[in-house]
């Protein structure tokens, strides 16, 4: 015998605890029989009847969850803030912590540049892993008999009320990112500019030489703005000091970097032997010229950026 | 106008808690599952099979209920009858049932208590 019933209520009872199994069995299938009969007796077909009947029963799983008051959820809401807090907070460090270890172990053995990959590669699975152990650990306690106790909300919890901002975090991360990607590229540049000489080695974008004093005193520069990106955002907003400290900073930064394009000392000689245009003099001429208007325009901009929001943050 | 589907939730919301009263005070006389859904139809509550055969196990399990099998008739059913436990708890339910219909008049009259 296979009716649709018998497998509607072997559906059923897979997931119901096995001592109540039978009675229970017993019981449904009585009143799914009832209600077959009820509507026979009105005149229904038996099969179509069945059907209808267990229709309006509907999924046996959600049936068996009922009889055995299963929860149909993986973390309920008794532990859902819990379980995000925890998440957010291991998330928001150790894989970071994680890959930045493997990386710096990596360049101690002496991979260079190709640390960066196993790092990023490494956070990943780190992040991977704490969510799936922390949200099976939080999926077992809810299914678990047992309490578990939590602190309760008190109102010495409630954070600071935010206090309007004129600099947005966004901003401030933002320009802290592109000032490292910078400086991340000055010394990459050097080992691997995808610019290969005639023999296959590597021939950097930016002159060598440049390595004895300017490019050491741009990263200097370049680390400085960093900090000062972030102290800004610390004070909240412009005041006429951080202005002229930005105002400085950029100065020292893009004043050596024109002076080194219009003197045709930017850029590493030996691209001339790959690129010919490079080789020719007025063409270089060109190019710093081109850079150094650049570099002006920007400086410019932002000064005139700056003071302008620095105008309205003190008035 | 409100919307079919807001106004099904909030009628459910309300509805939920009778269900189990309207159970124990049709069950003071003992029936089996189906009569019961046809007994609480009849007087107005809708319940869906699916929901109360659970509860009616739940019921139990709490010792609201007590059962007992009967086999005599065509197929063996189990009655349910409303415990002495489980009738001093609808008398509870039932007097909070009548002071929300109260307070509820009385929010309408605009009557302090």
């Amino acid at each position: 015998m296979n009716t649709l019933t018998d497998r509607y209520l072997a559906a059923t009872l897979r997931s119901v605890p096995a001592q109540r199994r039978d009675e229970i069995a017993t019981e449904l299938r009585a009143s799914i029989e009832d209600m077959i009969d009820d509507r026979t007796g009105g005149g229904a077909d038996p099969t179509v009847a069945e059907r209808e009947v267990l229709t309006e029963l509907g999924n046996p799983d959600v049936l068996a969850a009922r009889y055995a008051d299963r929860r149909l959820q993986l973390i309920g809401p008794t532990y859902y803030l819990v379980w995000q807090r925890l998440l957010k907070l291991l998330l928001s460090f150790i894989p970071a912590l994680v890959g930045t270890i493997v990386a710096v172990v990596k360049v101690a053995e002496g991979s260079g540049f190709g640390a960066i990959g196993p790092g990023i590669v490494v956070a990943l699975h780190v992040a991977v892993h704490i969510a799936f152990w922390l949200t099976l650990t939080f999926a077992i306690i809810e299914r678990s008999q047992t309490t578990v106790d939590l602190p309760g909300w008190t109102v010495d919890q409630l954070p600071d009320a935010p206090v309007h901002r004129g600099i947005p975090l966004a901003d401030t991360v933002a320009s802290v990112i592109m000032l490292v990607l910078t400086i991340a590229y000055l010394p990459f540049q050097h080992y691997q500019s995808w610019v290969h000489g005639t023999d296959g080695e590597n021939i950097p974008i930016l002159d060598p030489a440049l390595w004895s004093f300017w490019l050491p005193a741009l990263i200097v520069v370049l680390a400085a703005s960093a900090v000062v990106e972030i102290v800004k955002y610390r004070m909240a907003h412009w005041t006429w000091t951080l202005f002229g400290i930005r105002a400085l900073l950029n100065l020292a930064f893009s004043v050596p970097l024109m002076w080194l394009a219009l003197t045709d000392r930017l850029l590493n000689p030996a691209l001339g032997e790959r690129l010919s245009w490079l080789a020719d003099a007025d063409n270089r001429n060109v190019l710093g010229a081109t850079i150094a208007v650049g570099a002006a325009v920007v400086v410019v901009w932002d000064l005139i950026d700056t003071a302008l929001k620095t105008r309205r943050q003190t008035a | 106008m409100v919307s079919e589907d807001v106004l099904r939730t909030h009628l459910q919301e309300l509805r939920r808690g009778t269900v189990v009263v309207a159970s124990l005070v049709a069950l003071r006389r003992p029936d089996y599952g189906y009569a019961l859904l046809q007994r609480l139809s009849d007087h107005g509550f809708p319940v869906d099979a699916n929901t109360l055969y659970p509860l009616l196990r739940r019921l139990e399990d709490q010792g609201l209920l007590t059962s007992e099998w009967n086999t005599e008739e065509s197929r063996p059913r189990k009655f349910y009858r409303t415990s002495d436990e489980g009738e001093s708890m609808l008398n509870r339910l039932l007097d909070d049932l009548a002071a929300v219909q109260t307070s509820i008049t009385g929010l309408i009259q605009g009557v302090d208590r």
